[in-house]
């Protein structure tokens, strides 16, 4: 051992370029390149003449005033529809809570294309209610685009707002009831300023959902055209990758906004100390509770009870005779090699985008140094840019490369596409587990990786499950980014849908969106069977 | 065995959390660490197990510098406050964890983990999850986890601030106890007066940063190095007794 003075010198130059600011560098690098990279050569690639003629073209100011008036309206029900469903299933005593989530949730299992198609399927001209009620009134065009956003966002608008709502304490309403003020003012000065900061988040998110989605209006706009359709002619039609561009920088706008609102409203409600939960017994607030969820409930199930019979229907809704024939029909349109496609896709970005966001994770949430918050912003930097633009960054970065036309590079678009809110889970994973565990492995003499085989890993499997969960159904029904870079040879099954649906092949195209739902509701139940056995498991070995 | 500390200092960024500490427990001592919550005690006993190397100064152990030796080769455990369990183990495999890893064959470690958890008293919790525990049993699990490598000399950070009065009383008698029967040095850090007076053979009085007295208990008492000693062990003890005793005297009386 060293004498004092030589020790000192030692730990002075340990302190900058240890391992793990290299290993923070080296992986903060490597997101960079696959992240921020590729949208900043797409904005390189736009030249001014291009700039010029998109903004003195007509149809992109007609587009960018149909995306605007229909997102808008469109944010605004899901987010009344998010709060309604998450009041119901958080703030009243209705039962089968559980139940009722997953049925509510389901759209979020198929991709956005489908939502569009379901409401052909029900209110197109040739569609069911519209047979049925002989109705002149035409789906497609702005309603049914509303429409179709708002199936395919109020999902993820619920959950967003339960999340918030769950973590409401509720001694301040309690209180409020002793003081005798009033329920009105009690929403105002309680219940506003808490959620209003959590909301803004929300609205921008679902706002930037819904502009940026194609697949909706790609089905049901008819001559309806938003920004991401015309992006979507341009670059995937046509190839031409400079209009596209500028359109995707225009897209970009809104995901920034939200992710810098977000990164400086850090002070979200889930960080609150819920000392009190939701115990209130009221009939009215419950019949309200059950209306809302199974009025939803049963417009989710006849969407999809739609799929389901366009697909086994001979010819629906004439002749509703059982036949395989459009399964038959889609799997010879190589919709086999396209569901394999898809679930090599699916599992491999699932498998590297687990393993990647806990390295991450583990480095900014456990190894804090100086280069934690640029590494931690890296990671989530890909919450600013939408699919579609991801893809489009994509296509013009890689299309000469040996990557492009394998599958290689679908599983890295999806996996940049979907890696910030997995990486979030398992960051506040590790964030919250004790600080001091790495310590006492040093001082018992175990290794720092031995303690995250051993402690940090097997604490977080449930989160790990999630990230896997989420990685693989996001994948399997992605139609963005994806849309750019699919070949023949490397198509997922998602985009046979839009294939389907340009040759006017519903039947197909049900086909395909069903196998999607069952495949992502596989995935989904497996997570679930693999939690219950853990969790009996657990009490079993406890007692 | 005896533990040494040389003109410790600690600087992080511009703050002086430890300033020129040096002191020396003897073999099979009780030391405290005693001092306002702040005034460098974690980050002092933090630089004895080797989690903070120290800006300046040496720590040695029997004539040995150990100021960069690995935590690990110090023979030195360390209790934390906040228990640091391994949550997804039961209290058996957090005990025999180490020994398992470290050197013993399965049965020896388990024999030596199973002997140590019925010494504090947990034998009927040996397969529970340590979320299952009380927070004086969990301690008492973190203790054993830390006993199990047989260290020569003990490191507790406020390991009973989070507990209540009764299990307090308890666990000061059963680290005593321990003590004794393990022959192990100890050094205990709180802000507790009473704690300290209870439990030591030695106190080291921390102001900010700085060591300002160490004695025995009955020293601290007579003889306080300077006003600050004198405010905030013998003034705040007297105010504790004088409280306690009016009570006691009503209740006589």
């Amino acid at each position: 051992m060293g004498s004092a003075g030589t020790s000192r010198i030692r730990t002075a130059r340990r302190a900058l370029l240890n391992q793990r600011n290299l290993s923070k560098l080296f992986l903060g690098a490597i997101l960079f390149v696959i992240i921020v990279v590729p949208i900043v050569r797409m904005i390189l690639y736009v030249d001014s003449a291009t700039v010029r003629s998109v903004f003195r073209s007509d149809s992109f100011y007609s587009s960018l005033w149909n995306s605007l008036s229909s997102t808008t309206v469109a944010t605004v029900i899901s987010i009344v529809l998010g709060y309604a469903l998450a009041w119901a299933i958080n703030k009243t005593n209705i039962k089968c809570k559980y139940l009722f989530t997953i049925l509510i949730t389901l759209p979020m299992l198929i991709p956005s294309i489908s939502h569009g198609m379901g409401l052909i399927i029900l209110f197109g001209n040739n569609g069911v209610l519209t047979r049925l009620f002989h109705s002149s009134a035409s789906i497609y065009g702005f309603w049914g685009v509303v429409l179709g956003s708002v199936l395919y966002s109020f999902p993820v608008a619920f959950i967003m707002i339960a999340d918030i709502l769950k973590y409401e304490d509720q001694t301040p309403y309690e209180a409020a009831d002793v003081l005798g003020i009033p329920k009105r003012r009690q929403f105002t000065s309680i219940t506003l300023p808490y959620i209003r900061k959590p909301m803004i988040s929300v609205l921008f998110a679902i706002f930037t959902m819904i502009v940026t989605d194609y697949g909706v209006t790609l089905s049901i706009g008819g001559k309806f055209k938003t920004l991401p359709v015309l992006l979507y002619e341009d670059a995937v039609g046509q190839l031409n990758y400079s209009t596209g561009s500028v359109i995707g920088i225009v897209l970009l706008l809104p995901a920034l906004i939200a992710f810098l609102f977000d990164l400086f409203n850090k002070d979200r409600g889930n960080s609150a100390f819920v000392t009190k939960e939701y115990k209130k017994h009221s009939a009215r607030n419950d019949a309200i509770g059950y209306a809302v969820v199974g009025v939803t409930s049963v417009l989710v199930l006849a969407i999809l009870s739609s799929f389901i019979m366009q697909a086994f229907a001979k010819s629906y809704p004439t002749n509703m005779s059982l036949t395989f024939e459009h399964f038959a029909n889609t799997f010879s349109k190589n919709g086999g090699k396209y569901l394999l496609n898809s679930v090599v896709i699916a599992a491999a970005t699932a498998v590297i985008g687990v393993a990647i966001g806990c390295s991450t994770a583990y480095l900014t949430a456990r190894m804090k140094s100086r280069f934690s918050r640029f590494l931690h912003l890296t990671a989530i930097v890909s919450l600013a840019v939408p699919g579609l633009v991801l893809g489009l960054a994509y296509v013009i970065v890689f299309k000469k490369s040996l990557v492009y036309g394998t599958i290689a590079i679908l599983i890295m678009v999806n996996t940049v596409h979907f890696f910030a809110s997995p990486y979030l889970m398992i960051y506040n994973a590790f964030g919250k587990m004790n600080e001091n565990l790495e310590p006492v492995g040093e001082i018992l003499g175990i290794s720092r990786l031995r303690i995250i085989r051993d402690v940090i890993l097997p604490q977080s499997k449930y989160t790990l499950l999630e990230m896997f969960s989420y990685f693989f159904v996001n994948s399997m029904m992605t139609i963005s980014a994806v849309s750019f870079l699919a070949t023949p040879s490397n198509k997922p099954l998602s985009l046979l849908i839009n294939q389907f649906e340009a040759y006017n092949m519903m039947e197909c195209a049900a086909v395909v969106a069903l196998l999607i739902l069952v495949m992502n509701l596989l995935m989904k139940g497996i997570i679930f069977i693999i939690k219950m056995i853990g969790a009996s498991y657990a009490d079993k070995k406890t007692v | 065995m005896k533990l040494e500390v040389r003109n410790l200092s600690k600087t992080f960024d511009t703050k002086e959390a430890v300033k020129d500490v040096s002191f020396a427990v003897e073999e099979g001592e009780f030391l405290s660490i005693l001092g306002p919550s702040g005034c460098g005690k974690t980050t002092l006993l933090r630089m004895l197990i080797g989690l903070i190397r120290p800006t300046a100064g040496s720590v040695w152990k029997d004539g040995v510098d150990i100021t960069d030796a690995a935590p690990s080769k110090r023979n030195m455990g360390f209790v934390f406050q906040n228990y640091a369990l391994f949550e997804n183990m039961t209290v058996l495999k957090n005990v025999e964890y180490a020994l398992r890893i470290r050197k013993d064959d399965r049965q020896t470690a388990r024999d030596t983990a199973l002997a140590l958890i019925e010494k504090m008293g947990l034998t009927e919790y040996q397969n529970a999850k340590p979320y299952s525990l009380s927070g004086g049993q969990q301690q008492r699990v973190a203790i054993a986890r830390t006993l199990a490598l047989m260290p020569d000399t003990i490191l507790f950070d406020e390991p009973m601030s989070a507990l209540d009065v009764a299990t307090r009383l308890a666990l000061r008698k059963e680290l005593k106890q321990i003590q004794k029967e393990f022959h192990t040095t100890m050094i205990y850090i709180t802000h507790d007066q009473e704690e300290a007076f209870a439990m030591s053979d030695k106190i080291l009085v921390m102001d900010t940063a700085v060591a300002v007295q160490l004695d025995t208990p009955e020293n601290i008492i007579r003889h306080p190095a300077n006003d600050y000693v004198r405010s905030f062990v013998v003034d705040n003890l007297k105010i504790k007794i004088d409280s306690l005793s009016k009570y006691i005297g009503v209740a006589n009386g």
